[in-house]
């Protein structure tokens, strides 16, 4: 069998029987999504790549323990979400950061401008890059997750409420309004 | 905003304004409505833009996980070893709180070094009885039954780790795919 075709399921139990290129295959599958996922996380697209190497890993070394009643996908997610929170907290701790709040009392951080690092680094818009930037940014701490695990991290709606342990509705009906306030902040480029 | 819109804004939302993944009534719906026709257009212009949002794929990263896994996994069989050699050494404290281990006869007793085969097995397993007996006995008449007890406990205790560390460490094991 194609490993590029198999489930996510099949490829576990191939990695749990020791096949390295079965994993390797979920690495490929994964690795830009949860790239981009972190890299909005932590505001910096080298880390994110190092961050998300580092949930690979983790994820490979604790294979065993992975239950396969729930998703690959949102597990390795969720192993990548801690390792983006363990890092802004203990940058926090490192260095005076810089924190605004934003409308609904959240603290947002606000990261130092490199465009190498730039999670959007690539669009050639770069008005609209930062545009998009600025009206996630503008988003409650809830509203941008769930923004950042549909459209960065590609989960569907059911891997979101699973992540989230919320209901599929309510996964719904809060994406339904942080896409309202985003076509609101971005009209200028629809 | 009626209830049916806002159902309906919530599946374009979920759709990226993509009208055909929705209901024939649905997409009637949207065709007649203005507000959710303008949902739909605003969803597919940002479906577009989310559409460019993931960073190239870094070649890299894909051999430096396959050069970890395979460091992961030796460490994890030195790591499962720990626990196998750590239950050894509790049985051992049991067998040698039950009286000793028989000593320098152990190896002569093996019938692997015997040139006499089968007969030098049964004679050696007649005296491992005989040690048995003799521990035994010793054990009995000199320990209280309390310690005795403790030491039977132990060594139960010693057996079991040694069989769930057998089990964790074959699952590692490289030799996991035969049979
Ligand atoms: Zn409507």
């Amino acid at each position: 069998m194609s490993f590029e075709k198999a489930s996510d399921e099949q490829l576990v139990r191939f990695a749990l029987d020791g096949d390295e290129d079965a994993f390797t295959t979920l690495v490929r599958r994964y690795q830009r999504r949860l790239t981009a996922f972190l890299s909005q996380l932590v505001g910096d697209v080298e880390l994110a790549r190092e961050l998300s190497q580092e949930a690979f890993i983790r994820a490979w070394s604790a294979l065993e323990r992975f239950d396969p009643k729930y998703r690959f996908s949102t597990w390795l997610f969720r192993i990548g979400h801690n390792l983006g929170i363990d890092h802004l907290r203990r940058r926090r701790l490192k260095t005076v950061a810089l924190h605004r709040t934003d409308r609904e009392g959240d603290e947002v951080e606000l990261v130092v401008e490199d465009t190498t690092k730039d999670p959007l680094g690539h669009f050639e818009n770069t008005e609209l890059a930062g545009s998009l930037k600025g009206a996630i940014e503008e988003l409650t701490a809830e509203y941008r997750e769930l923004v950042l695990l549909r459209h960065f991290g590609c989960l569907s709606y059911q891997e979101i409420a699973e992540f989230k342990q919320m209901p599929l509705g309510t996964v719904k009906n809060k994406l339904f309004r942080a896409h309202t306030v985003l076509r609101k902040a971005l009209a200028a480029f629809l | 905003m009626a209830t049916t819109c806002e159902a309906i804004q919530e599946l374009l939302t979920e759709h990226l304004g993509e009208t055909e993944r929705l209901s024939d009534e649905e997409r009637r719906h949207v065709e007649l409505c203005p507000q959710c026709c303008e949902v739909a257009a605003g969803e597919s212009a940002l479906g577009l833009i989310f559409a460019r949002v993931l960073p190239p794929a870094d070649p890299t990263v894909e051999g430096r996980v396959r050069s970890a896994m395979k460091t992961a996994r030796r460490r994890r069989r030195v790591l499962a070893l720990l626990p196998v050699a750590a239950s050894l050494l509790v049985a051992l404290l049991g067998a040698v709180m039950l009286g000793g281990l028989p000593g320098g006869s152990l190896l002569a007793l093996l019938p692997v070094w015997s040139s006499q085969g089968w007969v030098s097995l049964a004679a050696s397993m007649a005296d491992w009885n005989a040690v048995f007996t003799t521990a035994a006995g010793a054990t009995t008449a000199l320990l209280s039954p309390g310690v005795l007890a403790a030491a039977i406990l132990v060594s139960l205790a010693g057996i079991g780790v040694i069989a769930i560390a057998a089990r964790r460490w074959r699952q590692v094991s490289p030799w996991r795919d035969i049979g």
